[in-house]
């Protein structure tokens, strides 16, 4: 703003309707930059006056949860900022790669696994991406129906069972490894932050992932195959699942078809909350984790208090509604 | 001309200095008109002469910014529902049928008469078909509308406001996709209702019409109302010539001299839904101006040529140094050298939520990159040079293309192209709603493309900036080409005549 001369300040003065003024709202502005302040608010409360809270066994049990789903979560966050709201079929990715990544490591090693995992995950993309960005179906829908294939099949093959990872051996040790109070898990955490977020805000690809967000037309208008874009969004969203599901499986070292159940709506309140919004075209990838942090010390609190896990879901659903709203109501205070 | 069926009735609706801008443009300029009981008044004007907006404010569909509306001396507030109790009748341009309904259900959509809430359809077909009998349309009502021709389509339009026996009936444009036996029906039906009682107000392009039917008429131009008498005491030319308004003969200086080279574009034998078969070749430095009523299938001309939307038949080429390219889809056309601005700039043309940089990023993303990975410091020397040639004011390269006016906005659009070095460039419709000033610099980007080597098309339902940009000017009507005027021989009037298609004056 400083840059401005003052002959531009002048001209802006001037051209008065030439120029549409910026409402002044406080939604914007909230949800714009409320959660940063929320997110400190609530840590500081927190470590005030919920016991328990502050001690290391905890804070390393909030980072083991939080891990996987805010894997899960800066992965989302490509979809819903290309406008396609979310991919709930995140649920069956996780627990497909999972599953994988155990069964197969048992057999051939670790590589493999992972190979066969990503092989997995390139299906749900290429079927996601291409039913939803070159044949205009609806996200949620065509989302909705790969997690019921995908939680289908795995139930098909693995018999309802339960899989065990070996007793020891690599998958084990990273599962338990800690650096100080940090598990291992909460590292690959802000690995995956620290590259999406790159390749969101300073690559090609993510460029046109937000632009597809703001206006479909007018990119598809600048000579962009955006069905290949949103192929891509669901593909780094497939690539996080399946590694939210490798963390998840060494972290418990059991898989099983429904061991992520309402990642989808949980990873979806992250991103909101963070300021991502459902239209499409505005947020980033370390707003989305500081939404997981939000979410997880909120659901931690909820815990270390007794609340019951029925008023837990009555939270984050709260939650939801009010960080949409707010979404809703900040765009319609800056639309002319 | 109907002179001798001169009703003097009672005045039924009368609109009092009506006002009505869109954010900076003034669409409608002090208008006041009186209707009375059986009259055909006509209200004739160029495309955005503002006859469209002045029913609508009628119709209480719009509110207007000053002014008033009054049926029988009573004010009606703004509201459709007000008007339509009030009893006036909006037949739109647009046909606004439910398609999967059937002729009785769309006749009666929206205030059927209900027994305890449900419908009965022995009732609906009862009104539904005394409307089409009072305008003399047989038509089974059970069929559905996706099934009728559109030509029965405008006549079900139009039962549907006669259903609700109004005093005033408003009918936009009714001729425009009809044949001439259609339009003499329906022009029959207009003197029927008329002679009925019924105040009409007919919009139209088409002068005949207007003094086949017409007792009064009312021109508008630029919104302001320029006349308002009795169709009796004026002649058709007279009638064009204040429509147009402007001196005809035109400033030859400030063509720019146009010295076309090769062929750059070819396209020949499009089709597409609204494009019959066209043939069109621009040339290397050539401005090339399609013009012709709104609805004549330019916008669709265009899109097709490009691959915008897909062609049912057809083959365009583009030619640059020397080598020939076939341009298929609308991603090929771009990556060979096509620049488009759109016809609608905020949901085509612009991320309006992305920051004027960011909108120049998108077409020139790759030249901007290295290995996929943005250059943030070239982009922002990049669409910084680009805002200052385009004149953008005041030229912030961060700030939102939401937040700039119109012309603005489309300085941003030209400039995102511009970028490109482009061989071929399409503009739709490039000074819409774009204030004086703006326009003139537009312009001067516009010949400025071309003294560089540009093949330009533009698309222009503004007559002076048609003839004023253009080397060579296709008229279309019907998605054909009616007639081609070299930039010497084109005026005003021969324009709009092969544009309305009618021999109303001589060229």
């Amino acid at each position: 703003m400083a840059k401005e001369t003052l002959t531009e300040v002048i001209t802006l003065a001037k051209s008065g309707s030439d120029q549409v003024a910026k409402k002044r709202s406080v939604l914007p502005w909230v949800a714009d930059n409320g959660i940063f302040i929320f997110t400190a608010l609530l840590i500081i409360f927190s470590a005030v006056f919920v016991n328990g809270f502050a001690s290391l066994v905890n804070i390393t049990d909030v980072f083991h949860r939080a891990a996987p789903i805010g894997i899960v979560a800066v992965g989302m966050t490509f979809v819903v900022i290309s406008g396609n709201y979310l991919d709930l079929s995140v649920v069956a990715q996780v627990a497909t790669s999972a599953v994988i990544f155990l069964a197969v490591s048992n057999q051939y090693g670790v590589p493999l696994a992972m190979l066969a995992a990503l092989a997995a995950a390139t299906v749900y993309a290429l079927v996601n991406g291409i039913a939803v960005g070159y044949f205009k179906a609806n996200a949620v829908i065509v989302t909705l129906a790969t997690t019921y294939i995908g939680v289908g099949v795995l139930r098909f093959f693995s018999g309802g069972s339960i899989f065990f990872g070996p007793e020891d051996g690599p998958i084990r040790a990273f599962g338990t490894s800690k650096l100080g109070p940090v598990p291992y898990s909460a590292l690959v955490l802000i690995l995956v932050t620290i590259i999406l977020a790159f390749v969101l805000s300073r690559t090609n690809f993510g460029f046109l992932v937000k632009s597809f967000g703001s206006n479909e037309s007018a990119t598809r208008l600048g000579g962009v195959n955006t069905g290949f874009v949103i192929v891509g969004a669901f593909f780094i969203t497939a690539l996080a699942a399946m590694i939210a599901g490798w963390v998840l499986a060494a972290f418990s070292n059991t898989a099983v078809s429904s061991m992520a159940t309402g990642y989808d709506f949980q990873a979806l309140a992250a991103i909101i909350v963070g300021g991502t919004s459902v239209f499409g075209g505005k947020g980033s990838v370390p707003r989305t984790l500081l939404g997981v942090v939000f979410v997880s010390v909120l659901t931690n609190i909820l815990v270390l208090s007794n609340i019951s896990f029925g008023y837990q879901q009555v939270a984050l659903g709260v939650l939801i509604v009010i960080a949409v709203t707010v979404d809703a109501l900040s765009r319609k205070a800056v639309k002319r | 001309m109907a002179t001798s069926s001169q009703k003097s009735g009672d005045v039924v609706v009368e609109a009092r200095n009506i006002v009505k801008r869109f954010g900076g443009a003034v669409a409608v300029d002090d208008v006041s008109l009186q209707v009375r009981r059986g009259e055909i008044h006509a209200v004739v004007g160029e495309n955005g002469a503002g006859k469209s907006t002045l029913m609508r404010v009628l119709a209480g569909v719009i509110a207007p910014d000053g002014g008033d509306v009054f049926i029988d001396g009573q004010r009606i507030e703004t509201g459709a529902k007000n008007s339509i109790s009030a009893g006036i009748a909006l037949v739109h341009q647009e046909l606004s049928l439910v398609p999967e309904m059937t002729v009785a259900e769309n006749i009666m959509l929206g205030y059927a008469p209900t027994r305890l809430g449900f419908t009965k359809s022995s009732d609906l077909n009862v009104v539904a078909k005394k409307a089409l009998d009072e305008i003399g349309v047989s038509v089974d009502l059970n069929e559905r509308i996706s099934r009728l021709s559109v030509a029965l389509r405008q006549f079900v339009e139009i039962a549907r406001a006669v259903a609700r026996q109004p005093r005033v009936l408003i009918l936009d444009e009714p001729t425009a996709t009809l044949t001439p036996a259609e339009t003499d029906y329906l022009l029959n039906m207009l003197e029927r209702l008329a002679e009925g009682g019924m105040a009409v107000i007919y919009i139209s392009h088409r002068i005949p019409e207007v003094f086949k039917i017409g007792h009064t008429v009312t021109i508008l131009r630029d919104g302001k109302q320029v006349f308002n008498a009795p169709l009796a005491d004026t002649t058709p030319e007279s009638v064009v010539d204040q429509m147009v308004g402007r001196e005809l003969k035109r400033d030859l200086q400030s063509r720019r001299k146009a010295n076309p080279g090769a062929v750059v574009l070819d396209a020949q034998g499009i089709r597409a839904p609204g494009v019959n078969g066209i043939d069109l070749t621009v040339r290397e430095g050539e401005i090339v101006g399609l013009g012709g009523l709104v609805g004549a299938g330019r916008s669709e001309l265009v899109r097709a040529i490009i691959g915008a939307d897909n062609r049912t038949a057809g083959r365009v080429t583009i030619t640059r140094q020397g080598t020939t390219t076939v341009l298929s889809t609308y991603q090929s056309s771009v990556r060979n050298g096509v620049a488009y601005v759109p016809e609608e700039r905020r949901t085509d043309g612009l991320a309006l939520s992305m920051s004027v940089a960011d909108n120049i990023n998108l077409t020139n993303r790759k030249e901007l990159s290295r290995w996929g990975v943005q250059l943030r410091r070239r982009i922002s020397t990049f669409a910084q040079e680009l805002a200052d040639v385009v004149g953008l004011r005041p030229p912030v390269i961060t700030r939102e293309a939401g937040q700039y006016s119109g012309g603005n906005q489309q300085k941003i659009v030209i400039a995102k192209w511009l970028g490109r070095r482009p061989d071929f460039i399409v503009l739709d419709e490039p000074t819409r709603g774009v204030d004086v000033g703006a326009k003139a610099e537009i312009h001067r980007l516009v010949r400025d493309l071309a003294d560089k080597g540009t093949a330009v098309l533009v698309v222009s339902s503004d007559l002076p900036e048609l003839l004023e940009l253009s080397d060579v000017i296709h008229v279309v009507r019907d998605g054909l080409i009616m007639g081609t005027l070299l930039a010497g021989e084109a005026n005003e009037k021969n324009v709009m005549s092969l544009a309305a298609g009618e021999k109303m004056v001589d060229a």
